[in-house]
């Protein structure tokens, strides 16, 4: 079975606020969309369980100052899911390959989330590619003493409600609830998101090798995030080395849509510092 | 041949929960600190006399199958209940519909296990295979997204390891056993019969006709029945056979008492405790990301928004009744309509009519069975009222001497050297005898 003939194919629907047209690197026989706008720092950025497809306004204020890239995970957005996904080993071999294809050999990575577990794998195993690592409400570690919620176990409206805090900027980014076609592709998603993460909800591995990691870190975690527990970003904070723990006050999990300016410029700031 | 089989089948619910209104499921997350394993303990006692009962009252098989983590069905090992019904009955075939074959880290014990019911019971063992429902992924490691090739991955290294000599490599994507060598084999040869219990999806149905399997449709209206049985005939047509009529089976809940209106008195809270609180679920526990492929999870929201399909929980008694997911009324009420299913789905078995639904007390149960056996089951029999499994020769033999006699000696047997008998191999049947050890001895007096 060829890579291509194992990618089950369904159109796309597009959401209607915040729309683009991605880029398509064809890796490995996988077509991977992504979107990259601006100059200056190669930096990419791992998406979350959501929110796909779209050139989110915090993309674009990251893009004022940075070469800014968001490639779309497999399974997500407009990137196809081959078979042969399994597990995070294999995105992050896909990325690699994606970066050496656009020429990114150097780069500051941001991941949010899950894709903060897949920044955190990709650091593992190419700790020399990264010149700064920023990790966003991220999962990934084992929580000895409370997991958490278990986000599959959850409704969709009661992703949504742990999602934010702010209930305002919660109801301007309500995927239509009535759009049949929105409804299955973020079952599609989930699906990608539930073949890298059913189980184990973590990789003890990542404790021992993020500490070959010689980039500055950070951690930003959210005092008002009902989905994944600070204990979480205390962990990465304590095992990735040269760390700084910010966290933002007042937001829940998702503060890339709660606070996007705030948050752009402490990235902005850390990458300028990372890079003199 | 008779013209309907009769299945006795068991959920075995624990109903001592809170109702309905009150939780948000009765699967994954409703706390197993409601069971009280006293009651269970009686419970189990009680179904498995029920169960056994069966046989005494004509049925054609009793069946039992697996779930996990739930109030509604509480076998999460189906074969060590199958194994108990082995030793408390004689002759009826026992079903286990199904193993939920994705869930096992290792399915060969699958294999073994089935096998060794099918030795000890003479070859009584029917052998369902399933996914497990999507909220059986919640209380294990196996991700819903890699079920069905773990199912189609699992099947396949069951059927071999039952059907081919060992020993040999298993290489599979999901599963890898350097010796596939299962002791004891199956009686049933080439294997054990298979069910497949299933929804009526296309991908189902190909599969069945492919490996000319028993199909068994779970709780659906009867259209929906009609439908998909429509559609495994046309697959097996299409693969160059006609379909017999025992490859259909529908499981349609069933309840029969002396007159309609006894009968719905009676079954009424039971029969729709069983969907409104016993499948009482939500989409996400139903549902995990996965377990259906985007497609089929396209093709199956499409029916519920059209009003094609009813989520289960949300069906009155009326509309049970209606659509046909349910079938209650007197004698001659039920008899006709299973004559529908018999001559106009054409269904060859019925999984229901006889069978003990959600809470129903055991007092209850019996007097269902009772009335099943004697005034229904015998309108679609032989005159002799047999089921078919007592018309036919048993599948092994049923003692020493008729063993003896078929088999004869086996064709290898104990030999070892033993001491005083020099270098010659001795049968351990004989071992003991002088004269067998030493034959000098013979000429010595």
């Amino acid at each position: 079975m060829s890579y291509i003939d194992a990618v089950e194919k369904i159109d796309i629907p597009r959401p209607q606020k915040h729309y683009t047209e991605p880029y398509f690197e064809e890796v490995l026989g996988l077509p991977i969309a992504y979107r990259r706008e601006g100059a200056g720092e190669a930096t990419v950025l791992f998406h979350g369980a959501g929110f796909t497809r779209m050139w989110l306004p915090f993309y674009a204020m990251l893009a004022e100052k940075l070469d800014f890239v968001a490639p779309e995970c497999p399974g997500f957005g407009e990137t196809p899911l081959p078979q042969w996904m399994r597990g995070f080993d294999d995105l992050t071999i896909l990325y690699d390959q994606l970066f050496e294809q656009l020429e990114l050999s150097h780069i500051h990575l941001i991941g949010f989330s899950m894709g903060g577990w897949a920044a955190a794998e990709f650091a593992s195993f190419y700790p020399r590619r990264l010149k700064s690592l920023s990790l966003i409400t991220p999962v990934g570690l084992r929580l000895e003493d409370d997991p958490g919620v278990d986000i599959f176990q959850l409704s969709p409206p009661e992703v949504m409600d742990r999602l934010f805090k702010d209930k305002d900027v919660m109801q301007e980014w309500l995927p239509d609830g009535e759009d049949f076609d929105e409804g299955i592709h973020m079952y599609s998603e989930f699906s990608a998101a539930a073949r890298l993460m059913w189980a184990p909800r973590y990789n003890l591995k990542l404790e021992h090798r993020l500490q070959r990691l010689t980039c500055p870190t950070q951690v930003i975690g959210a005092e008002e995030d009902r989905l994944v527990p600070n204990a979480m970003s205390d962990k990465f904070a304590a095992v990735l080395p040269n760390c700084r723990l910010i966290r933002i006050a007042g937001t829940g999990h998702e503060p890339l849509l709660e606070r996007p300016r705030e948050l752009a410029a402490i990235l902005t700031a850390f990458i300028e510092e990372a890079t003199q | 041949m008779n013209k309907l089989r009769f299945y006795f089948f068991h959920l075995m619910p624990y109903p001592h929960i809170p109702p309905a209104s009150e939780i948000q499921s009765t699967w994954v997350s409703l706390s197993n600190k409601y069971y009280d394993p006293h009651r269970g303990h009686s419970l189990y006692n009680e179904y498995l006399d029920q169960l056994t009962a069966a046989e005494q009252f004509g049925f054609d098989a009793i069946a039992v199958n697996e779930h996990h983590a739930n109030f509604y069905g509480t076998m999460p090992s189906p074969n060590i209940i199958a194994a108990m019904l082995v030793q408390r009955t004689k002759e009826i075939p026992i079903g286990i519909i199904g193993n939920a074959i994705p869930l096992h880290g290792n399915p060969l014990r699958v294999a073994e296990e089935i096998a060794m019911l099918d030795v000890i019971s003479g070859g009584r063992i029917i052998s369902g295979f399933v996914r497990g429902i999507g909220c059986e992924y919640f209380n294990n490691g196996i991700a819903p997204a890699d079920s069905l090739e773990r199912f189609n991955e699992a099947h396949d290294l069951i059927l071999k390891a039952w059907t081919d000599d060992g020993p040999f490599t298993w290489q599979g994507d999901h599963f890898y056993v350097p010796n596939v060598n299962p002791i004891p084999r199956p009686i049933q040869q080439p294997h054990p019969p298979i069910w497949i219990p299933g929804q009526g999806s296309l991908e189902t149905l190909q599969f069945i006709a492919e490996h000319k399997y028993t199909y068994m449709m779970v709780f659906s209206p009867l259209w929906f029945t009609k439908m998909a049985f429509d559609g495994l005939r046309e697959e097996c047509n299409r693969l160059g056979y006609d379909a017999p009529k025992s490859m259909f089976n529908a499981c349609v809940p069933t309840y029969v008492a002396e007159t309609d209106e006894q009968a719905h008195r009676e079954a009424k809270a039971h029969l729709s405790w069983v969907f409104n609180t016993g499948l009482k679920i939500p989409d996400q526990f139903f549902f995990p990301p996965g377990y259906m492929s985007t497609k089929s999870f396209r093709n199956f929201i499409g029916l519920l928004q059209k009003g094609k399909v009813k989520p289960q929980v949300n069906l009155t008694y009326d509309e049970l009744i209606a659509d046909r997911y349910i079938i209650v009324g007197s004698p001659e009420t039920v008899k006709n309509e299973l004559g529908y299913y018999c001559d106009e789905v054409g269904a060859g078995g019925m999984i229901g009519p006889g069978s003990p639904y959600g809470p129903m007390p055991n007092w209850m149960v019996m007097k269902h069975m009772q009335i099943v056996s004697e005034e229904v089951m015998p309108e679609f029999r032989e005159a002799d009222g047999l089921p078919d499994y007592q018309r036919a020769e048993p599948n092994s033999q049923r003692s020493r001497a008729e063993l003896a006699a078929v088999k004869g000696k086996p064709e290898e047997t104990a030999r070892s050297r033993v001491t005083g008998g020099g270098d010659r191999l001795i049968e351990h049947r004989l071992a003991h005898v002088a004269e067998v050890i030493d034959p000098t001895m013979e000429h010595a007096q």
